[in-house]
């Protein structure tokens, strides 16, 4: 993994890896009779086990001169290994908290294994673990493809990647052992967040200065999208996890905001992480990836102008539609919900112009699983901004909002939009990244393809109808004009659906499970030269013919 | 003028750093406009003159509610609907979470809305409850608790916590936080002579039981269950509204 | 770079290229700009009608004057006058003449049971059949079983914390060293035998409880133990038990006492909703025989 670094940056490496188990061992003293200490446990562990892996690869040959010719493309094959790593853990705790809705006795009666612990932790996973690797590693290949330039730094991509999942990783497991802030989506507690900040900014950084080196006078749309990804996030994440620690050996914070100020802020917050992390970063993904894939000129610049700035626009305003009839001011519910009918606009024009863009590659759409992938997730992008905008209207939240209905929208997303997306950019970017010239198996993917497919749709319609369901029974009045059921009511009729979202949802994972399965057989086969017109480099072009370097 | 856009944009999708500042400033404008003004607005947050603090047991006890994840199926937050007014009481106003760091309002119902359900129920029940929620509600989907009866509360830095809760802006005094666990074994056990400090500094409502029906053993339990008690108790001022089915 | 004309489309692109990527300069559909404007428009209209924008320390208030607390308090109350017709009925009428009126028993029945669900369920059971601790309010009769007591032990509850709360306690005989072991041996023998055979258990056994019932007991229990109503002390006779009845549940309330607690709903539950539940249990006791 380091074979591309020179002697020096190895050594580099090496003190870096040494503050990182540094600053474990200072958490594990300080934090000796708390949770904190387990967590400097991890770091340090994490650390040591780094190191070993640097210096048994230390020694290797160091990369030729050349080296530099070519994209850097290291970083990215992790993110992506990463990223499929989430999605099979990430997926699998979706499916065991669903199955463990419908026969609660399935957490075994441990504490780190009970819902309201493992909810988060599967969150979590598919959104910063399989969604966060993928938009890193997928922006990495993107930009610097779409720049014909390499990232400048050697290092930094690294540490972004690895210092990315390790901060997962602390999100993860804190909830296991009752780390949370129980703030949505925002869940880690100060030190994760502090560390997420570092990491962050270096992404930032490298980001920007690939995009300083371009060689195309553009910036492309994809890179637009990227951008705001990386930009907003870290606004937002730092202004909603402002906090004060209860001490510098305790896990435990307690946030600056309260009350009503801290609900608008955490809504502003986790509705701009559906739309920056879960929405902007994906269309960047979409944008590279599908006209691409399809082999078809994006079908309007114009267009993508509208909903980039529609979006980036529109969306900061929308968050307080989580919190219709509220306390929260009615003021801002109604800047909240109308916004967000607003913001259907711009989405649908994004949608609109990837759907376009298969005009004339249709039959593509047929044939290839993956460009099926893509388009579909085009689809259900639309579909999902369209429910979300109904959604926010107050009436219908009115109904929706603390239902199954809300969470069927978010899978629709999740699943239609975010996963699709990304499992398509997957198989297209893993063949290409690893030089070879195809998937292990087509067939695998077409199979993951109408398993995700078939996963996704039973777990929406059953989570549509119980929502639905839910909300009229808490509404319902009989004829005499008092409630008609009881909570508990509506509790016991939710049982089928229950069940039916654990079979979708076991189906997805499946899918997943043989996606890894394809890409771990991809990885594995031999590589295969690639040459000709197609080759794969950075400005100035190395001599067309020549083979990629073993070093890279 | 959509033409001048157009090309502006062109120019402007040539400049990284243009396009950073760009960004920023278009993004911001919502958040501004939609989040400082609840500082301001004073209608924002209701008065209440007789909002009492949390006792050091009951920050205890939300601490754990916050470390369990309760929040993934219990929403604290009554809106202003007549079936939610009508099913969990009066609806939920502003200055009763203004001591909430963070608020715990929710977005998802799989249990039932608990912004009210001090009082409803005995301090019994709730440790029958978390012991085993389907020997009471057979259809319960809700995970058992029962360790948090053999867990004993950890209080050796409560008063850290309040020292970190009055610096983001609750008002809780020196005394307070001199005795915050003093005052936690006293709330759990009304025969010691500890318990006398929490109604003198809380103030003569503030609760004083075995909550988890073992005074001598102060667990996580009796911090949880002093918690859920006060849900909806900290202020009479919602109780005034008129869209209360109560008299 | 070079615009050309895409053949598929027919419109040009822009002449620029990214890895092989190229772009249309296909106008913005009329389409997009149409919904654009109705939109905007609708929002403008929004905007204006409703609360909207803030002002320094205050906001726009919009011309309907709408307010969702002034709202809902409404909506609860017109609601309250359209039941007014069968709830003032209900309120006006005596507990014997509700329970002839087979109309309004229907929507006592029919209204109680979601009431019931929301408030007792949690304690009494989805039938009222109550569980280990709490009593079964088809067979249990504490303080008696007449509608009237049964509405004040919901308005006031028991051992609540209400001013007027029903105060009972059964003693912790054993805790507090009132009794001997083998004494609550002997009481818990003959207190099973009054309501069948008292098991394994000698009959000298039951004779000794006997004596040490009528000095420790009865001043509660009645010396027949049939319960006496105005200390809420149970009728030992029955056969059913709040506590589950096994031998160690009975022995656990001799050892620790008893002081169940049922809340007071003065304040949570309006006078209808308390007498709508007061027959709705009446009615599961009525059905239950
Ligand atoms: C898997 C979802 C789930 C989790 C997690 C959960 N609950 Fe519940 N809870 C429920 C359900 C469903 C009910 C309704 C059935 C019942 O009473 O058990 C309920 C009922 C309750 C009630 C009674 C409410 C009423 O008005 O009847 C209380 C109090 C409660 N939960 C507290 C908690 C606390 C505190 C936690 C965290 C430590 C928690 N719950 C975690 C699902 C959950
Ligand atoms: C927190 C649990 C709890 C809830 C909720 C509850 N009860 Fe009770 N209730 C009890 C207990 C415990 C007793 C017995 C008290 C005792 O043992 O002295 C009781 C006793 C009663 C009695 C007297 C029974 C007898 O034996 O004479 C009635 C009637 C009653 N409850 C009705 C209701 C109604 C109606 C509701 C709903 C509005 C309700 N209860 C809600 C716990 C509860
Ligand atoms: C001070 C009054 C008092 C005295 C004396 C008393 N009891 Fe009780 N007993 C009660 C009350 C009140 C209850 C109901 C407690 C409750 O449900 O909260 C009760 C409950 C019980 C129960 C539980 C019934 C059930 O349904 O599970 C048993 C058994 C019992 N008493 C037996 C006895 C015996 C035997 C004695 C004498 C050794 C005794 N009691 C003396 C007041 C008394
Ligand atoms: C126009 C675009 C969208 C709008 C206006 C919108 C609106 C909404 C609304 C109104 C809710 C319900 C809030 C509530 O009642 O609690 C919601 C929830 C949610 N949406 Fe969307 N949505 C949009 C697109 C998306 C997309 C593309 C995703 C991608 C996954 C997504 C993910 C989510 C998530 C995760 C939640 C749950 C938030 C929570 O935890 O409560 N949304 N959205
Ligand atoms: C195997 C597939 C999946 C299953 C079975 C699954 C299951 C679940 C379950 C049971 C919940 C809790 C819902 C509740 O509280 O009632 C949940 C919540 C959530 N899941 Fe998934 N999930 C899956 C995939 C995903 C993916 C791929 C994503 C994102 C990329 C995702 C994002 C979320 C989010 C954001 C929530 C919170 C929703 C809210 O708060 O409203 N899930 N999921
Ligand atoms: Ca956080
Ligand atoms: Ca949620
Ligand atoms: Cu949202």
């Amino acid at each position: 993994m380091i074979g591309h670094l020179t002697r020096s940056e190895r050594q580099l490496t090496l003190y870096m890896l040494l503050a990182v188990v540094i600053t474990g061992l200072a958490m594990l003293v300080a934090g000796k009779d708390d949770s904190l200490g387990v967590h400097g446990a991890l770091v340090m562990v994490v650390g040591i086990a780094a190191i070993f892996g640097v210096i048994a690869e230390f020694f290797e040959p160091e990369p030729t001169e050349n080296r530099l010719d070519s994209y850097y493309d290291e970083p990215s094959r992790i993110g992506i290994v990463f990223a499929m790593a989430w999605a099979a853990f990430g997926l699998f705790v979706g499916a065991w908290v669903a199955w463990q809705l419908a026969y609660p006795s399935l957490n075994f009666e441990a504490g780190w294994t009970s819902f309201g612990r493992l909810r988060p932790v599967h969150t979590t996973s598919v959104i910063f673990g399989f969604g966060g690797n993928a938009l890193i590693a997928t922006s990495f290949y993107v930009m610097q493809r779409t720049s014909r330039a390499r990232i400048p730094d050697q290092i930094s991509p690294l540490f972004i990647v690895f210092g990315y999942n390790l901060f997962c990783l602390l999100a993860v497991s804190g909830y296991m052992i009752g780390v949370t802030q129980s703030k949505e989506y925002a869940e880690p507690e100060w030190y994760a967040d502090i560390w997420l900040v570092i990491v962050w900014v270096t992404y930032f950084v490298v980001y920007m200065r690939t995009l300083l080196h371009r060689k195309e006078p553009h910036i492309y749309v994809a890179n637009w999208y990227y951008l705001a990804f990386v930009l907003i996030v870290a606004v937002l994440h730092i202004v909603n996890n402002l906090a004060v620690p209860v001490s510098f050996s305790s896990a435990k914070s307690y946030t600056i905001f309260a009350g009503v100020q801290d609900a608008m802020t955490q809504w502003w917050y986790g509705h701009n992480a559906v739309a920056f992390f879960l929405t902007a970063g994906f269309l960047g993904m979409m944008y590279y990836f599908l006209p691409k894939r399809a082999g078809r000129p994006l079908y309007s610049y114009r267009m993508s102008i509208i909903s980039f700035w529609g979006i980036t626009f529109f969306y900061l305003w929308a968050g307080s539609h989580h919190l219709h009839y509220t306390a929260l001011p009615q003021w801002v519910q109604t800047l909240g919900m109308t916004f967000s009918v607003m913001l259907l606009v711009p989405s649908w024009t994004a949608a609109a112009n990837a759907l376009l863009t298969l005009n004339g590659a249709w039959h593509r759409v047929r044939d290839d699983a993956t460009l099926r992938f893509m388009m579909v997730a085009a689809v259900f992008y639309g579909l999902t901004t369209f429910e979300g905008s109904f959604l926010a209207i107050r009436a219908v939240n009115s109904l929706s909002h603390y239902t199954d209905w809300t969470v069927g929208h978010v899978h629709a997303g999740a699943l239609g939009w975010v996963a699709m997306i990304t499992f398509g950019s997957i198989y297209a970017a893993v063949p290409w990244l690893w030089k070879r010239e195809n998937m292990y198996s087509p067939r695998l993917v077409e199979v993951h393809f109408w398993l995700a497919l078939a996963g996704t749709i039973v777990y929406v319609l059953a989570m549509w109808n119980s929502g639905i369901i839910q909300g009229l029974m808490w509404r319902t009045y009989a004829s005499d004009g008092t409630l008609a059921y009881s909570f508990l009511d509506s509790l016991v009729v939710m049982h089928p659906y229950y069940i039916a979202r654990a079979v979708g949802g076991t189906l997805f994972l499946i899918g997943a499970l043989v996606g890894c399965y394809n890409i771990w057989m991809t990885v594995r086969a031999p590589r295969q030269p690639m040459a000709g017109p197609e080759a794969d480099y950075p400005e100035p072009r190395v001599p067309v013919g020549s083979v990629p370097q073993a070093a890279e | 003028m959509f033409k001048a856009l157009f090309t502006f944009h062109y120019w402007l999708e040539r400049k990284a750093i243009g396009f950073v500042v760009a960004i920023l400033m278009v993004s911001s404008v919502g958040g501004i406009v939609e989040i400082a003004p609840l500082f301001t607005i004073h209608q924002t947050v209701e008065a209440a003159p007789d909002m009492r603090l949390y006792t050091p047991l009951e920050l205890a006890g939300r601490n754990i509610y916050v470390r369990e994840g309760c929040y993934a199926c219990h929403s604290q937050m009554i809106r202003t609907l007549r079936d939610e007014v009508e099913r969990y009481g009066p609806y939920s106003l502003a200055v009763e979470s203004k001591y909430d760091h963070p608020m715990l309002w929710g977005s998802k119902r799989t249990g039932p809305d608990l912004a009210r359900i001090g009082n409803k129920y005995s301090d019994e029940w709730h440790v029958l409850h978390f012991i085993d929620p389907r020997a009471l509600v057979p259809p319960s989907v809700m995970p058992s608790y029962a360790r948090l009866l053999n867990n004993s509360l950890r209080t050796d830095d409560l008063g850290n916590h309040l020292t970190a809760q009055r610096a983001v802006g609750v008002p809780y005094s020196d005394e307070m936080i001199a005795n915050a666990r003093a005052d936690a074994f006293g709330q759990a056990n009304p025969d010691s002579p500890l318990s006398e400090g929490v109604s003198k500094r809380y103030g003569e409502a503030t609760t004083v039981r075995p909550f988890d029906g073992k005074p001598d053993h102060l667990t996580e339990m009796d911090a949880i269950v002093a918690y859920l008690q006060i849900l909806g108790r900290l202020t009479e001022a919602p109780y005034k509204t008129a869209a209360t089915t109560g008299e | 770079m070079q615009i050309e004309r895409d053949p598929v489309s027919g419109y040009l692109t822009t002449g620029h290229e990214w890895n092989g990527i190229k772009e249309l300069n296909t106008p913005v559909p009329r389409i997009v700009w149409f919904f654009i404007a109705v939109t905007h428009i609708w929002a403008l209209g929004y905007w204006l009608l409703m609360p909207a924008f803030p002002l320094g320390s205050t906001y726009t208030k919009g011309l309907l004057n709408a307010d969702d607390r002034a709202a809902v308090t409404e909506s609860v109350r017109q609601a309250q006058a359209a039941r007014s017709g069968w709830t003032d009925e209900l309120m006006s009428k005596s507990y014997a003449e509700i329970q002839r009126d087979q109309a309004l028993m229907a929507e006592v029945r029919r209204s109680g049971r979601a009431l019931f669900g929301d408030n007792c369920v949690a304690c009494h059971g989805e039938n009222g059949q109550g569980a280990p601790g709490f009593p079964d309010l088809r067979r249990s009769s504490l303080w008696g079983a007449t509608p009237e007591v049964i509405a004040e032990t919901i308005r006031v509850g028991i051992n609540s914390g209400h001013k007027d709360s029903r105060v009972s306690q059964m003693p912790a005989f054993g805790r507090d060293q009132m009794l001997q072991g083998s004494q609550i041996q002997e009481v818990l023998a003959y207190v099973l035998s009054l309501s069948g055979p008292a098991g394994p258990r000698p009959a000298e056994m039951v004779e000794a409880g006997k004596a040490v019932f009528a000095a420790n007991c009865a001043s509660c229990h009645g010396d027949d133990a049939k319960g006496k109503l105005d200390v809420g002390a149970p009728n030992l006779t029955t056969g059913y038990w709040r506590t589950g009845g096994s031998g160690a549940s009975l022995h656990g309330v001799l050892w620790d006492g008893l002081r169940g607690q049922m809340p007071s709903w003065e304040g949570r539950l309006s006078p209808v909703d308390r007498k709508i539940l007061t027959l709705y249990v009446v009615d599961l006791r009525e059905r239950h025989q």
